[in-house]
């Protein structure tokens, strides 16, 4: 077994941990050009989250972030249909601007201004992808709305990036102090400079998804970022929550920084969201 | 499959027998070393690891031949741990001929080969590496192929169509979706096999195992760059009989091993 703790305990023999429900803050939805998937549908997602103890989850579809054509549509259907177990991230694609600007007047125009919180939690940017940096104009507008309404922006981070690596990222950071920002996939790769921007930045989180297959990153994020800083994440359907627990259970860390890491720092960043939406 | 079979699991011995294990101080210095032999049966008893096929990472950083002493030294004694050794062309004579070395595999109890074929610049064919390849299907001796670590896709695909009934198990293919570039090879090839570590995939065990049936998966870990109970829990609580589950967790490389004949 891989651990002798209650929780270690309750995980491997039941596949969840009722006092240690699981706010996965990355995810996606829908199929995708480069990866099988075969769970890739909302009902198979919502049952491989029972089965894993994922209370809530943060996504993005597939589709608003590579199909321009459809947006955030499918996301918003999937959110009305499990509104206590899904929320998503309006996701942001800076090449078509006008896009953007729908999806903001859209927020705007909701009576809960300054956000849907019965869909959106949230903004997605996926700069690498994009091919546009994190600080072109283009994504101007989606901080400073994000900024303004003190929204979560989740954005794929990447080391050695030049679109959304840790020096654009701390560009960003100081540029709109009032976004709390999801480092997804916290800099993979350069975690020195991610423990850094958690330390110089109060507003920053360190998301894992992808973390948790790099055996010593854990301890490392833990040990010099603090476990109050970091967000757990899978990109379901892309990877199995119960390997990310797996590694979260196998890490030389404490019971304590597991329930930070899974459920706490989520539920206090949620917090004025939940409160509003009802999950 | 009803919630009766599921049930099964609780019911059956499942042993974990790693076929993807390291130690060893990498080139670059790591977040995840484990140096010692002592270190890394320590972490297997940690998370409850009953065996491992393991091999030293001097055999792909610095030499083949250094690294295979390394591990056949470092194994000595421990009957949990079965040696894999890596290989290369013989044209420079590097290795012993082939019957010596295979009665020394079968003497340091080493029971896998490797190849790192970009690493250690060459091409693992049949104009290379013919003769060996040709005793290993023989003789059943499995032959580790590592994406993460010196072989690409094209180079296994030519490989395998060279030598179809090689016993070859592809390992670290990444945790990016690769079921498009294996499951060709696990359809085309009886003696394909693929590890678990870095299949990250929710629902990829499922639909693997309802495809092509439990026997071509083997449980590995990629210790210690990985940890070793991320694929054991995604593993435990996959929806697959009890049974799938025993053979993918050890039974299957147990088999592999006993049908080889050194």
């Amino acid at each position: 077994m891989i651990g002798e703790t209650k929780l270690a305990q309750d995980f491997w023999e039941l596949g969840r941990c009722p006092e240690c429900p699981i706010y996965d803050m990355h995810g996606h939805m829908g199929v995708w050009h480069s990866i099988y998937f075969p769970r890739a549908d909302t009902a198979d997602m919502i049952r491989t989250m029972d089965e894993c103890g994922v209370r809530v989850l943060l996504f993005s579809h597939h589709m608003a972030l590579f199909a321009p054509d459809l947006g955030n549509t499918l996301a918003v259907e999937a959110v009305r249909r499990y509104p206590d177990r899904l929320r998503a991230y309006c996701a942001v694609n800076p090449n078509y601007p006008e896009l953007l600007d729908a999806d903001l007047a859209a927020l705007d125009a909701d009576p809960h201004h300054p956000l849907i919180p019965d869909v959106y939690l949230g903004l997605k940017f996926l700069a690498d992808y994009h091919g546009i940096a994190l600080s072109d104009e283009r994504y101007r507008p989606a901080w400073q709305y994000a900024d303004e309404h003190e929204l979560l922006v989740l954005a794929h981070t990447w080391g050695g990036s030049p679109f959304d690596g840790p020096s654009v990222v701390r560009a960003m950071a100081e540029a709109y102090p009032r976004v709390k920002l999801l480092l997804g996939h916290s800099c993979h790769g350069e975690w020195d400079a991610a423990v850094q921007l958690a330390r110089d930045f109060a507003n920053i989180y360190l998301e894992l998804t992808a973390v948790f297959d790099d055996r010593g990153v854990l301890e490392k994020l833990v040990r010099e970022a603090g476990s109050d800083r970091l967000l757990f994440g899978t990109d379901l359907p892309w990877f199995d929550p119960h390997q990310a627990i797996g590694a979260l259970l196998s890490a030389e860390i404490s019971d304590e920084d597991r329930h930070n890491i899974c459920h706490r720092n989520a539920e206090r960043l949620l917090a004025p969201f939940l409160g509003m939406s009802g999950v | 499959m009803d919630e009766t079979q599921l049930l099964l699991v609780e019911e059956l011995p499942v042993r974990f027998f790693d076929c993807n294990v390291f130690w060893g101080l990498p080139i670059k210095r790591s977040l995840s070393t484990i140096s010692t032999v002592d270190m890394l049966l320590g972490e297997m008893d940690r998370a409850g690891i009953q065996k491992a096929l393991v091999w030293h990472i001097a055999q792909h950083d610095a030499s083949p031949q250094m690294g295979n002493r390394l591990l056949a030294e470092g194994i000595q004694g421990h009957s949990r741990l079965v040696g894999c050794w890596t290989l290369l062309p013989n044209q420079g004579h590097e290795f012993p001929a082939l019957p010596t070395f295979f009665a020394d595999m079968k003497r340091a109890r080493v029971g896998a080969l490797r190849v790192f074929p970009n690493s250690h610049r060459f091409l693992a064919n049949a104009v290379s590496m013919g003769d060996w390849f040709e005793q290993m299907v023989e003789r059943r001796v499995p032959l580790f192929v590592s994406v993460r670590r010196g072989m690409e896709w094209r180079d296994v695909y030519a490989l395998l169509a060279e030598f179809p009934d090689l016993v070859c198990v592809i390992c670290d293919h990444g945790c990016w979706g690769m079921d498009r570039l294996f499951r060709p090879l696990l359809e085309r090839y009886a003696h394909v096999y693929v590890d678990t570590s870095q299949y990250l995939l929710d629902g990829g065990l499922e639909a693997l195992v309802a495809d092509y049936g439990s026997a071509r998966l083997l449980f590995g870990s990629g210790f210690p760059e990985s940890y070793f109970g991320g694929m054991m829990l995604a593993l435990r609580h996959a929806r697959i009989p009890g049974e799938a589950k025993v053979a993918i967790a050890g039974g299957n490389l147990e088999r592999i091993l006993e049908e080889e004949s050194l």
